[in-house]
């Protein structure tokens, strides 16, 4: 029964797939990446520039997943208590207080859009890192739960004024922090520019199909896959021979071109994003017809799940998309498996 | 005050042979002493520098014996009419044997020419005299007697053809003086010299990480050996060959390959684009042993024959050759 299930999930994640890449061109690999991330039940933090498609692609994902969906705009004078309740006069001229968007789709709550994620004050960080490692929240002298939440947020690194940069702590409760940028295929360009069905983003997001995965049996389907889906012993040392890579690279022979690799690293990856690295190793094993996982599968999920942890000195912070980048490069390089 | 008389004595006794040895004594008495002797086999044709060899065996009745210290000496040469002879004795050695009645003595003398003439020369390896200690009687009242050994005549050859060399004519300014040849020493010289380069050249190997012998030190040259060493029968056989040949391919494109960048490899080493398939092919094994938790490709001959072949077809991409194709594993 569970082959079963395997094939029959594997067969709406293709489904899920190819509907968003009908209304998000030239982005199969982030597609690829937020749809191990959903498997994974793994938060998702998109990063790339202004209006490159973040969050027509988390619309169209957040569509197809179904269940309940909240977004909330991130703001310099957003307060925690905006998630949780909102106040207003009403018709009666009196107050009252409704639930706020982390409360008002109650335990259907799917996905949490949060846009623009580091604008943002620390206060917000701070409650929404609770929510997301424990997918709890306690309001009203009343535990909430959702326990089939996820979040998605996105932010620009191109503008720094007001914002509030994401502490590591918070960066690693995503499990994958992932870049979009703009498809360098001419084709492409010229459709998103010049063929109008992209110029509506609510039209555009409507002509998918809602629903394709069924939000309230992920969670059980995401455990029965990760117990399906092996890792060797080969592929356990080769994982840990990375992590040992992440914390010292200088003993891997890893350069990267103008850092002292000496001082660069302050803190590695860390164990829960080893872990949440190979949750999502073995969804993308999964998703390729597979019961164990290859390094080829850690490959596919290495930049994206361990690039957002490492805490790098303050000197080297303002390159680190850059520096991250040919840092877990030479790491793939230098490690060998078997 | 026993010991210093017996050394008294000893010396006394030695200072009487040396004595004895230049004084001449009476003939040993006819029939105490027997001889026989061997003597080269020819008697003519012998050159400066040839070596003659004569054994002299004495049968001497008791109670005569030999003085030891009268027999020659290396190095004495020979005088004739006040002249050197030119046989000089080189090596000299007895043995003594000790019978019921009688002693035997077996003296082996050694003689080299150090003469020649333009013509045939007469020559002679001289009749040594011997002394022995006998009994006192009236001619020797110190019981001294001596016997010359039968010398033994011969011929000595010119070195050249009387006449045929005029040095006299051969007197050239520009000949240079004719030189000793020190041919063993040179062929030792020349021996060393080769020892030493190609320990020079062995060592010149080991520096260069036993990598700069053409199309010998290169990663799949290394695994090719490696590989033909495997016993073939133990199960962890194929997972070993196929780590070995992983780090030669690790070692070829200077980086950790996997399936998913062994483009970066071909774009590195175009040579091996002719087995692009088998590289497939290798990773795909590499995958079901190593990572493949259901499979059951643990240790399979065939697979690991396949290995090897893929390595040799690996080594010939490294050398520029171009691969025979290979068989699916």
């Amino acid at each position: 029964m569970s082959d079963k299930q395997l094939t029959d999930w594997r067969q709406h994640a293709q489904t899920l797939e190819t509907e968003i890449n009908k209304v998000v061109v030239g982005q199969q690999t982030p597609i690829r990446l937020i749809t191990t991330a959903i498997f994974s039940r793994g938060h998702v933090l998109l990063e790339g520039d202004v209006g490159v498609g973040k969050t027509t692609l988390l619309r169209a994902f957040t569509r197809c997943i179904g269940g309940g969906y909240q977004r909330i705009e991130g703001t310099i004078d957003l307060m925690p208590n905006d998630l949780v309740y909102h106040t207003y006069l009403g018709e009666d001229g009196k107050p009252h207080v409704s639930p706020g968007p982390l409360l008002m789709s109650g335990e259907n709550l799917s996905v949490f859009f949060f846009n623009e994620i580091n604008r943002a004050r620390p206060q917000v960080h701070s409650l929404l890192l609770r929510v997301m490692a424990e997918r709890t929240l306690s309001a009203f002298n009343k535990e909430y739960h959702f326990p089939h939440m996820l979040v998605f947020a996105d932010r620009n690194q191109v503008e720094k004024e007001e914002t509030f940069e994401i502490p590591s702590a918070a960066r690693d409760r995503f499990m994958m922090e992932i870049p979009i940028l703009v498809p360098d295929d001419n084709a492409i360009m010229e459709s998103l520019v010049f063929d109008t069905k992209f110029h509506n983003v609510d039209a555009l997001v409507d002509t998918i199909q809602a629903d394709v995965l069924q939000f309230d049996q992920l969670n059980a389907f995401s455990a029965l896959l990760q117990a399906k889906v092996e890792a060797s012993p080969t592929l356990r040392q080769y994982a840990l021979n990375l992590w040992r890579a992440t914390k010292s690279p200088s003993d891997y022979g890893v350069k990267v071109s103008g850092v002292d690799m000496n001082r660069l690293v302050l803190s590695g990856a860390s164990p829960r994003g080893m872990s949440m690295m190979m949750r999502a190793a073995r969804v993308n094993a999964w998703l390729n017809n597979r019961d164990s996982v290859l390094p080829e599968d850690i490959h596919a999920v290495f930049h994206s799940t361990v690039a957002h942890r490492l805490v790098f000195s303050p000197v080297y912070e303002m390159r680190r998309t850059e520096i991250a980048r040919e840092l877990l490069t030479g790491i793939v390089n230098a490690v060998a498996a078997p | 005050m026993r010991l210093i008389s017996l050394s008294l004595a000893l010396m006394l006794s030695a200072s009487l042979s040396a004595l004895a040895n230049d004084e001449p004594s009476p003939e040993i008495p006819e029939g105490a002493l027997k001889i026989s002797s061997i003597n080269p086999d020819r008697n003519v044709g012998f050159l400066m520098g040839d070596i003659l060899e004569r054994t002299i065996k004495l049968e001497v009745k008791k109670p005569y014996k030999l003085i030891e210290t009268t027999l020659p000496i290396v190095g004495y040469e020979h005088r004739y009419k006040g002249q050197v002879s030119g046989i000089e004795l080189r090596n000299i050695s007895h043995t003594k044997k000790e019978n019921r009645d009688n002693t035997t003595y077996e003296i082996h003398l050694a003689y080299q020419i150090f003469t020649t003439a333009p013509v045939v020369k007469p020559a002679i390896l001289p009749a040594e005299t011997i002394k022995f200690q006998g009994p006192a009687t009236a001619d020797a009242k110190d019981g001294l007697v001596q016997y010359k050994i039968p010398p033994f005549y011969f011929r000595i050859s010119p070195m050249a053809v009387f006449g045929a060399v005029k040095i006299e004519e051969d007197m050239s300014p520009l000949r240079q003086p004719i030189l000793l040849q020190p041919y063993p020493e040179k062929q030792k010289l020349v021996a060393c010299l080769i020892v030493l380069g190609l320990s020079l050249l062995g060592l010149l190997y080991i520096l260069g990480s036993r990598a700069w012998l053409p199309l010998m030190g290169k990663p799949f040259a290394q695994a090719s050996r490696r590989l033909r060493k495997l016993a073939e029968k133990k199960p962890e056989d194929l997972k070993t060959a196929l780590s070995i040949v992983h780090s030669a391919i690790n070692a070829t494109a200077k980086y950790s390959v996997f399936s998913d960048n062994v483009s970066e490899l071909l774009a590195h080493a175009p040579s091996f684009k002719t087995i692009e398939a088998e590289l497939t092919q290798f990773f795909e094994l590499s995958h079901k042993v190593f990572f493949d938790t259901q499979s059951t490709t643990n240790y399979d001959e065939r697979s690991l024959v396949w290995v090897k072949k893929f390595c040799k077809q690996c080594r010939d991409a490294e050398r520029g050759l171009k691969p025979a194709k290979l068989k699916k594993a």
